[in-house]
């Protein structure tokens, strides 16, 4: 919880430069870097309606313009709307009286009801609800139609000048890119294609004109003083774009808007580090790589009063969630210019490895990625992405404060889930410097530092202290992938442990 | 920031075989429909409104102070019937919270000043903010943070909620611990 509600005092660097607290963040397993939202593949899995929890195929959600046909929000207030019965009784044409069911919809936050705007109320529950025509749909429907068949077109003509003898088709087949497929993947029909398309005419389509005129403001206007409690605010006009109301009595319930499952794919190796189960209601993951349950968490539990220039003492505890021993190690951040060096370095790794890569295909993956983008029309987020050799970004952590790191590492014994139930606490034989290691518990170490803020700063400004956190990391994956032993590496990572604000002397 | 430890007064709580602890100073309607399913903490002044239908809860759960927990009812023709109301594992209800819930999951965490309408339904690893006001019936989807009045969808919340309020409510079952036994570190 204290990751829900607290601000985040510990921030670890991901490997794309952005400083987040270890539970947004995801851990490779592949090529054994942090990732985080920023540097990972969003792909939607599937959609639900928050209401009902129904789980719509993307396909039947797209068709349905990603919002519920069965649940509607208050145009008001925006809460789902319930659904009310009223029982009427109707004198049928032989004198008797029958008892029949009326529905209706009704808000229970801000109590509309869909007879505030006139709406007829329906006798099945479950029944469709009137829906509002848009005026401008068969100009929409007659515009999108135009540009479909434009953008055909012009795609066919094209690939016919794109279309050269020496054109290799097997760096699209390779990568799963060819462009009837990247269709498919990005949920398009698909087009007609060759001589199946009849190109010769496009569908005609009437201009808008504009008016001279323009129609005068109604006399009441300026006759009547404006009821503000009948005119709409902008949220709830925007919120039904197509109409949007300007009064109260034309507000219609809005489809519920369906939310998504994701599943995040790291972008350097393409492998999912996380994928959740299709059912919406599910917390389960079939694969969930979160850097959580690979590396060393680090907490912070006790800090010294914090005065400018005075070494104070904090209390940070380490916690291993792997199966695995593990030993930890402290090192101080580098300087600027290490880092600038560093950086460079690595800056000319990436460039050799995308040099390598476009001698290979003859294509970038870049110049491929737009060629393809462009000549279909689609937003590069539908199409998947390729290997994707990111530069490295600097990581910035500006600190505040020097660090007295212990000189010596820590061993971590691998995460117990069965210690919590064990009467007979069992006795670790590690060797820890009592000056370093306050205390023990299963996977977990309580370890004590010294650090003295800058002299230069002012009350209540923040203090801030970084360290490398270097830490053996057992990789499992490697013995799936042949090699006989699972494989031990030493991983490293920036933490920033933010510590809150220096008090004045007096 | 690791939890401080809570202390309370020995005298006033009441700790069972299964661990849950209970205080003395809270209102426990029909006691026999309550089921506290092993180390709950209910705090004092919380009520529990067992008397109307039967409440349960799950292991780890905790029932912050002034916090009321009360089976929602439904109207029908012919007066009205409560259902029972049950909650998950590792819930946490904050200061002053009113749960009408039909169902709250598991790793749930319910805010301060937080009222839950009649009948919502909160699945597992939600998160309802401070100060929000869930109207009757919503339903709260998996990995979603609610905030407002009317409680609306504002955010996501990491993967790996489930694990961080496993950690959170044995962390604060594990610090709330009796006076006067001060402890330095949370080790103990």
């Amino acid at each position: 919880m204290a990751y829900l509600t607290q601000p985040n005092y510990v921030k670890y660097a991901c490997s794309c430069g952005l400083l987040k607290p270890i539970t947004k963040m995801y851990f490779c397993r592949h090529c054994l870097k942090l990732r985080c939202g920023y540097c990972v593949c969003h792909e939607v899995d599937s959609h639900y309606c928050s209401n009902c929890l129904e789980n719509l195929p993307s396909a039947e959600a797209r068709l349905k313009k990603y919002r519920c046909a069965n649940c509607y929000d208050c145009p008001h207030c925006f809460h789902t709307l319930s659904i009310r019965a009223t029982s009427v009784t109707r004198n049928s044409e032989d004198g008797s009286k029958t008892a029949s069911k009326l529905y209706y919809l009704a808000c229970f936050f801000c109590r509309w009801t869909s007879r505030d705007v006139g709406i007829p109320d329906q006798a099945s529950a479950t029944g469709r609800w009137p829906e509002r025509e848009n005026e401008n749909s068969e100009t929409i429907a007659s515009l999108i139609e135009y540009f479909k068949v434009l953008a055909l077109k012009e795609r066919i003509d094209k690939e016919k000048i794109f279309h050269t003898p020496r054109r290799n088709f097997s760096h699209f087949s390779k990568l799963g890119m060819t462009a009837a497929l990247v269709r498919k993947r990005s949920g398009l029909p698909s087009l007609p294609l060759g001589r199946d398309a009849d190109l010769t005419s496009l569908p005609t389509i009437v201009p808008s004109v504009a008016s001279e005129t323009v129609e005068p403001l109604p006399a009441e206007m300026f006759t009547t003083a404006p009821d503000l409690t009948k005119v709409t605010t902008l949220s709830q006009r925007f919120s039904q774009p197509d109409i949007q109301p300007e009064l109260t009595s034309e507000m219609w319930p809005i489809h519920k808007h369906l939310f998504i499952k994701r599943s995040q794919r790291c972008r350097e190796c393409e492998h999912n580090v996380y994928k959740p189960e299709y059912n919406p209601i599910s917390i389960r993951f079939k694969i969930q790589l979160a850097a959580f349950y690979h590396i060393p968490e680090i907490t912070l539990l006790s800090i010294g009063e914090l005065k400018a220039g005075v070494p104070s003492e904090i209390v940070v505890r380490l916690c291993n969630p792997t199966q695995h021993l593990t030993s930890v190690d402290f090192r101080p951040l580098p300087s600027a210019m290490e880092e600038d060096l560093l950086w460079e370095r690595q800056v000319q790794l990436c460039e050799e490895r995308e040099r390598k890569d476009s001698q290979r295909t003859s294509l970038t993956p870049g110049s491929l990625n737009t060629s393809l983008g462009s000549s279909l029309t689609l937003p590069a987020s539908l199409t998947r992405q390729l290997t994707l050799y990111e530069p490295p970004r600097r990581v910035r952590l500006d600190v505040s404060s020097s660090v007295q790191l212990p000189s010596c590492g820590i061993v971590l014994p691998p995460r117990d889930d069965a210690a919590e139930y064990d009467d007979s606490a069992e006795k670790h034989n590690f060797q820890d410097d009592p000056e370093v290691v306050v205390w023990r518990k299963s996977n977990k170490a309580a370890v004590k530092f010294s650090i003295t803020p800058d002299k230069t700063l002012a009350s209540n400004e923040e203090v801030k202290c970084g360290f490398v956190l270097g830490y053996g990391y057992v990789n499992t994956m490697a013995a799936l992938e042949g090699h006989k032993e699972p494989q031990r590496v030493e991983l490293q990572v920036k933490v920033l442990l933010s510590l809150g604000t220096v008090v004045s002397d007096e | 920031m690791e939890l401080q430890d809570i202390f309370y007064n020995k005298q006033e709580y009441v700790e069972t075989a299964s661990g849950n602890k209970v205080s003395r100073q809270t209102v426990l309607c029909g006691s026999q429909n309550i089921v506290l399913n092993g180390k709950v903490i209910v705090q004092s002044d919380a009520i529990i409104r067992g008397d109307l239908a039967n409440v349960r809860t799950g292991r780890n759960c905790i029932i912050s102070r002034n916090a009321v927990i009360r089976p929602p009812f439904k109207k029908f023709s012919k007066g009205v019937a409560y259902f029972p109301l049950h909650m998950g594992d590792n819930v946490y209800v904050g200061e002053n919270s009113v749960v009408n819930a039909a169902a709250v999951g598991s790793y749930v965490f319910i805010g301060n000043n937080v009222v839950i309408g009649r009948r919502c339904i909160l699945k597992d690893c939600s998160m309802i903010e401070d100060n929000t006001i869930l109207p009757p019936e919503t339903v709260v989807p998996p990995f979603t943070k609610y905030s407002g009045s009317p409680g609306l969808c504002v955010g996501e919340l990491p993967e790996c909620t489930q694990d961080i309020m496993i950690e959170f409510t044995r962390s604060y079952y594990q610090h709330f611990v009796p006076l006067p036994q001060p402890d330095k570190h949370g080790a103990k």
